[in-house]
């Protein structure tokens, strides 16, 4: 299994809060929208920074999931605890 | 061994000067398929056509009895033999993506139960014409090839996605679907859709959730749509033209359907040719496959223009005497960083500017982009500012890589592949007509500049001023 972290463009609204839960792991662009650069986090410590930023985005925009079966993508129970 | 039905071969074919698919038997087809066919290029009802065989195009949409009397009844393949079909014909999808049929329904019967099928003509590319023209003159052979996939993907009914504001298709389908209730053809269910009409709403994700819950805009997924859709089962998204291929495999069997194309490539092709050509808009089916050049002069365009848009309005241009020499296949276009996608061929004449023709496609398609995906509602409208004023000559080296930069963070920025096909769409512009990047930076527009329009584009959907920038491009 590979955990997958990704920003839902349809729900971002550009909050930021994101970036503070996940410095290095997502970036604002030019609009302010995130912009997730580990996509697949491996160690156990960024995956659980995903899952705090995936926690605080105010619009749920922040998904993390397994890539095989997509569980935890929006809507369903995300993979992992806090 | 897959037992394939009697072929009645359809009279086009039989004997054309083309050779090809001449014979009885679909087993004995495979033995006459050249492995690189030989150049077909013919409208409807011309000789050397498959998809198009028949009638003409005077004789409006086919009837089940004229269908029948060409191509004989619909198969009696089971789902696994249609299955295996799939898989041994490589059958690749047409509507863009190019993706392999066979792995999408597989994938679809591995992930569970229910799954739905979706046949999508809606054909939301502006100049393109060939889902129009099948379903409206070959409604029969799309539904066979949709009731063909429905069997081999265990759909108990399958779904045609139209387009609501073009009336052709969905009334000869339509009556296409009542003369087989009449006639007691083993299909699946019909489900005749009709969705908005718009650019973006023809993307896959957007006509699965147009059909589970009515908003046909492209949605954001985890995993493909054929392992689950929005409605949570399995769906298989296909074009019109891609199930009409399979209702052909399934007749004259796999190698002698692939003989009509390249190794590569297998099969025919339909395409579209706009701009400027004597019939903007004329549809046609290609096997062997020929060279752009070929398609053009086929057209009434005798030499090399200055450039050709291929795969679809936000495609990619291509030097027209580069093009001239190009197979119009998947591989060979691949080469030039371009696909055939929707088998738009765009011919630009020379004289006419195409900084300024893709200035106004990028304006249009930034104003096509579904809202939902900031970067993308925002980002569109200034890169089509910046090839605005690029076309305008109102541009300096700072605003050329603004562009790029601004190219760069709109890749893969969206829920769909919309904002990465028109940077595809800018960087193939800005490449193919670098001299007149040139020129224009210079602060010297080119003649073309005051040339006509070449790509028409339709009215635009939404009013494209995005949030303005702070500073401007010039
Ligand atoms: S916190 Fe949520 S809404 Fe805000 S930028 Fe990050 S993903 Fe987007
Ligand atoms: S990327 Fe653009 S066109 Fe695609 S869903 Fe998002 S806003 Fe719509």
């Amino acid at each position: 299994m590979s955990t997958v972290v990704r920003i839902d463009p349809t729900l971002c609204r550009g909050h930021a809060i994101c970036a503070l839960f996940f410095p290095g792991g997502v970036e604002l662009d030019a609009w302010g929208f995130g912009r997730v650069v580990e996509p697949r986090p491996v160690a156990r410590r960024t995956v659980r920074r995903a899952l705090r930023a995936a926690a605080a985005c105010p619009n749920g925009a922040v998904v993390v999931y397994d890539d095989r079966d997509g569980v935890g993508a929006s809507g369903a129970t995300p993979i992992g605890t806090l | 061994m897959i037992d394939l039905p009697e072929l009645r071969v359809p009279p086009a074919v039989v004997g054309a000067t083309t050779g090809g698919v001449a014979t009885g038997t679909a087993s004995a087809g495979a033995a006459t398929g050249t492995a690189d066919g030989e150049v077909r290029i013919g409208g409807l009802g011309e000789p050397g056509t498959v998809l198009l065989s028949g009638p003409g195009p005077g004789s409006g949409s086919e009837s089940l009895a004229g269908h029948r009397a060409r191509w004989g009844d619909l198969p009696g393949a089971t789902g696994a033999d249609v299955d295996d079909l799939l898989e041994a014909s490589a059958l690749d999808g047409r509507g863009g993506g190019g993706f392999p049929l066979a792995r999408k329904v597989a994938a679809a019967r591995d992930a569970g139960t229910a799954p739905v099928l979706v046949v999508n003509a809606s054909e939301s590319e502006p100049a393109s014409g060939k889902d129009r023209a099948l379903c409206v003159h070959r409604p029969h052979l799309v539904l066979d090839g949709a009731a063909l996939a429905a069997r081999a993907l265990g759909a108990g009914a399958a779904a045609v996605h139209l387009h609501r504001g073009d009336a052709g298709p969905a009334s000869a389908l339509a009556r296409a679907v009542e003369e087989r209730r009449a006639a007691g053809v083993a299909d699946p269910r019909w489900v005749l859709s009709h969705g908005p009409g718009r650019y973006v709403s023809g993307e896959s994700s957007a006509v699965a959730a147009y059909l589970h819950d009515g908003d046909a805009r492209p949605r954001f997924t985890a995993v493909p749509l054929a392992v689950r859709g929005p409605s949570g089962r399995p769906t298989v998204v296909t074009n019109a033209e891609t199930v009409a291929h399979l209702a052909v495999v399934c007749r004259i069997g796999p190698a002698a359907w692939a003989g009509l194309g390249a190794a590569a490539s297998p099969g025919t092709r339909l395409a579209t040719v706009t701009g400027a050509v004597p019939e903007p808009g004329r549809v046609l089916e290609l096997g062997g496959p020929p060279t752009v050049g070929e398609v053009l002069v086929a057209t009434g365009v005798p030499a090399p223009p200055a450039a050709v848009l291929v795969g679809g309005y936000a495609g990619t241009w291509i030097d027209g005497a580069e093009a001239w020499q190009t197979p119009f296949e998947r591989s060979a276009l691949a080469c030039l960083a371009a696909s055939p996608g929707c088998g738009l061929v765009g011919v630009l004449p020379h004289g006419a500017c195409g900084l300024t023709e893709t200035s106004r496609l990028v304006r249009w398609l930034a104003g096509e982009s579904a809202g939902q995906c900031g970067t993308c509602v925002a980002g569109l409208p200034r890169l089509a500012d910046g090839l605005e004023a690029l076309a305008g000559g109102r541009f300096h080296r700072r605003g050329l890589r603004r562009v790029e930069a601004l190219g760069a963070s709109l890749l893969g920025s969206g829920a769909c592949g919309h904002p990465d096909a028109v940077v595809r769409l800018v960087r193939s512009t800005l490449d193919v007509f670098a001299d007149d990047v040139v020129r224009h930076l210079a602060g010297a527009p080119c003649r073309g500049a005051d040339h006509p329009p070449v790509l028409a584009v339709p009215a635009p959907f939404l009013p494209t001023a995005g949030p303005r920038p702070p500073e401007d491009f010039t």
